[in-house]
């Protein structure tokens, strides 16, 4: 057993050195299409990692009437702290809001200094509770607030979330319809090149129909043929994925401002590159498994 | 034993490949299919080797009709033959070494027993020396006895040569029945096909007169 499995895997690194040209162009070929599938991959995750940030840090801004009466804005806040979500709410005084501002904004100090009044309303925050975020019971709670006298308006990050998981959704989508096409293609490019490799060796494949070879025995070299080019495109893809990821940021710098961290590529996950590399060896099993079972006649 | 019965093949109408060939080899026969060309000397040395199918006709090997073993079970009668080609269908990519090796590489034999079956062959058929040379460097013969030495790494019990020493100057063509002889007499049954009238007259224990597919002679001197 042992044996032939050395045998199977000598034969194997013959036959992939001496049609090396053509099984380097499908390694290639494979390797930018599961790169492709791998940058989407990654930016769904970066995606989907910053809504789920988004959503578990939510909190909601009423922004309050300056003329609202003492008494209305405790009634407001009770009504709020009354709400099963609210994990805590605070009263932000326009001094505050302000110094907030001044400190967040440093290089806008000249324009706060020059303001003769202060523009920013009274507001209450309120805390979400992570496990209620983004749910139709806070949403359409909100909804109410907003035609409450005494609020003026209302700050909610709800819709960045939705933003997050749907550009999440889309990146995925569109990776998956991406990399589905061009794992298609890759799919027929192995499945041609085995089948080159099959004419090519027609003679050797007679011979060892001759001596008593099996079709196991026949079709086994072509199969890890399929599977090592599909390993060695998908492994040299998830390498080139991984040093994409670490040049990405530093080729842009800073100049994506906000963008730059939407854009931020994250790493895949263990599960991702296996997944990756099964995906290759798998690809390249079914396009040899094909070619050889249609064009090998044993 | 091998034992054709009413074997007949068309390749194409209306003309016969083979017509009504009946014929016994017993275990150990040394014999000769001898005819002009387009007599049916390939044809009839394929059906035995089950490379094509009869028209018509049953063919025992041992007692198995051979023409019932599924396409997928087709080896485990190929291992017990060895065959040896007109066109020597060596693999040109690969040492002498590893083209003999085949046969026991399919049978999933040793490296270490592969080593040393492939050089004892290759002693036999005096090409030792040049066991990693690529065939493409040998001449003529040595490419020929590349293919015997394949035909027979295995000890197969029947050995079927077709045209062994077509295109071969007289005296390699001697020293390949030669070889051929030898391992007969080590206990395999061959069947050549050749139309050499000088090496049938001096080895032939059992000639069979083959025209248009017909059996038209047999002759037995042993």
């Amino acid at each position: 057993m042992i044996e032939k499995l050395k045998f199977f895997l000598r034969v194997t690194g013959n036959n992939l050195w001496q049609f090396r040209t053509r099984n380097l162009f499908s390694v290639t070929i494979i390797c930018l299409s599961f790169l492709t599938v791998g940058i989407f991959l990654s930016l769904a995750n970066n995606l989907r990692a910053t809504a789920r940030e988004l959503s578990s840090n939510m909190s909601i801004a009423f922004y309050l009437d300056v003329k609202a009466a003492p008494e209305t804005v405790e009634a407001i806040r009770q009504e709020i702290g009354r709400a099963s979500f609210v994990d805590g709410i605070k009263l932000v005084s326009p001094d505050e809001a302000l110094e907030r501002f001044r400190s967040s904004f440093p290089e806008l100090a000249d324009i706060v200094a020059g303001l003769k009044t202060n523009p920013f309303p009274p507001a209450l925050e309120v805390r979400v509770s992570a496990r209620a975020s983004a749910s139709k019971e806070v949403v359409a709670f909100v909804q109410g607030m907003r035609k409450r006298p005494g609020i003026t308006d209302v700050l909610f990050n709800q819709d960045w979330v939705e933003k997050m998981q749907a550009f999440s959704r889309l990146a995925g989508a569109v990776g998956a319809f991406l990399g589905g096409i061009l794992i298609l293609t890759s799919f027929f490019i192995i499945s041609n090149v085995v089948k080159l490799n099959v004419f090519a060796r027609k003679n050797e494949i007679e011979i060892l129909r001759m001596v008593g070879g099996t079709n196991l025995f026949i079709r086994i070299p072509f199969w890890l043929e399929g599977i090592t080019l599909g390993l060695l495109g998908s492994l040299l893809s998830l390498a080139l994925l991984f040093l994409v990821i670490s040049v990405f940021p530093v080729y842009l710098g800073t100049s994506l401002g906000a963008l730059q961290e939407l854009l931020r590529f994250r790493y895949p996950g263990l599960t991702q590159a296996v997944a990756l590399l099964g995906g290759g060896a798998a690809t390249g099993f079914i396009g040899s498994a094909t070619s050889v079972s249609k064009f090998l006649k044993v | 034993m091998i034992e054709l019965f009413h074997i007949w093949k068309q390749y194409q109408k209306p003309y016969w490949a083979l017509s009504d060939v009946t014929l016994r080899i017993n275990d150990g026969d040394f014999y000769f299919i001898t005819g002009p060309s387009g007599s049916g000397k390939t044809t009839l040395l394929k059906t035995i080797f089950r490379e094509i199918l009869p028209t018509e006709g049953q063919i025992l090997i041992h007692g198995v009709n051979i023409l019932k073993v599924p396409d997928h079970r087709i080896y485990t009668l190929r291992r017990r033959m060895g065959i040896v080609f007109q066109d020597f269908r060596l693999m040109f990519h690969r040492t002498v070494f590893d083209n003999v090796a085949v046969p026991l590489q399919v049978i999933g034999v040793g490296r270490k027993e592969i080593r040393r079956r492939v050089f004892a062959t290759l002693q036999k058929v005096n090409l030792h020396q040049k066991m990693w040379e690529l065939p493409g460097r040998l001449s003529y013969g040595e490419q020929q006895r590349v293919a015997i030495a394949r035909a027979v790494v295995n000890n197969p019990e029947i050995i079927l040569a077709d045209e062994p020493t077509g295109n071969l100057d007289p005296e390699l063509a001697f020293e390949i029945v030669t070889l051929f002889k030898e391992f007969n007499k080590q206990g395999a049954t061959v069947i050549i096909g050749s139309h050499d009238r000088e090496l049938i007259r001096h080895f032939g224990d059992n000639i069979l007169f083959l025209q248009k597919g017909h059996i038209v002679g047999k002759e037995a001197h042993a």
